[in-house]
């Protein structure tokens, strides 16, 4: 339980680095070679690290199934749909709008109990919860001008920042 | 309207891939989990590359090589993931992630981390912490 959450603190810490790094990527490279180099990176590091903590393991691949690897493609649809939604709504509107949903779908997940979750429908306690950080990240986002969440700065508050064509268009 | 589509889309992609490592995650272990995922979807991307005849990857030293090697973060990212889903289930780990990566780039913004131009902290960015660490306490009880 407490070393889940400070996994889950550590993951979300370098989310929000990851963020900021890419975009700077992005802006030398663009969005398709970006996204190449941060997975191929991700994979590379996953099994060094895999080999440091678990030795053998990363050289037994018995129980892989051949729609393992298809879900990486998830990641693609990602970037996809993250693109597409910053280009339409912007990137304040857009990135909260993210954030939001993927709490609603976390708990739709958990309720379906989908992939091996154990099986918890929502309680009013969660309901109060969730309410609570979807409003704490819309009017956290969704501030007055020239502040933390100005567009035209780089590097501003957001999940995934601009494209380098975005910053373009801008400028 | 399509773009809220997206953006809805985007949140399910996310969280469902999260969940759906977890699950191989238990047949096929965590790291194993994490390398191969990554590893198809570089696959994917090389794809898209070589289709789309993009030549980025000309201009990647460009970039400062703190930043091009924050691709790796993605390892103890997709390990942290899953383990936390496997501790805290779905709901609980995702809203401690959102919250961490948000407290990361409001103190970039607010310290002026990574050449990031300073920005005075506001108040609607006060009560927003307020409230979504209102709310993980309340996802507990």
């Amino acid at each position: 339980m407490v070393i889940g959450m400070a996994l889950a603190v550590a993951a979300g810490l370098l989310v929000g680095l990851q963020n900021i790094f890419n975009s700077r990527v992005q802006t030398a490279a663009g969005q398709p070679a970006t996204t190449a180099l941060v997975l191929g990176l991700g994979a590379l590091a996953s099994f060094l690290l895999g080999l440091l903590f678990t030795g053998g393991s990363m050289f037994s691949w018995d129980a892989l199934e051949w729609w393992h690897p298809l879900l990486g493609f998830a990641g693609v649809g990602v970037v996809i749909c993250v693109v597409q939604a910053v280009k339409r709504l912007g990137p304040t509107v857009a990135v909260s709008i993210i954030m939001v949903s993927q709490l609603g779908f976390a708990v739709l997940w958990d309720a379906l109990g989908v992939f091996g979750l154990e099986q918890s429908p929502p309680s009013w306690n969660q309901a109060a919860g969730l309410l609570m950080i979807a409003g704490g990240i819309l009017v956290f986002k969704i501030s007055p001008k020239k502040g933390i969440t100005s567009s035209k700065q780089p590097g501003r508050m957001s999940w995934q920042h601009d494209s380098a064509e975005e910053r373009r268009k801008k400028a | 309207m399509k773009g809220i589509i997206f953006a809805l889309g985007a949140g399910m992609f996310i969280t469902l891939q999260g969940v759906a490592n977890a699950f191989i995650g238990t047949d096929i272990g965590t790291w194993n989990a994490a390398f191969i995922t990554q590893a198809g979807g570089f696959a994917a991307a090389m794809i898209i590359l070589i289709l789309l005849r993009d030549t980025g990857w000309k201009q990647l030293l460009k970039a400062k090589p703190l930043y091009l090697a924050s691709g790796a973060f993605a390892a103890v990212i997709l390990f942290g993931n899953m383990e936390a889903i496997y501790q805290l289930g779905a709901t609980v780990t995702v809203a401690v992630i959102l919250i961490a990566q948000l407290a990361l780039t409001f103190a970039a913004d607010a310290r002026g981390w990574f050449e990031i131009e300073k920005k005075e902290i506001q108040l609607p960015q006060i009560l927003g912490c307020l409230l979504m660490a209102g709310g993980v306490i309340m996802l507990q009880l």
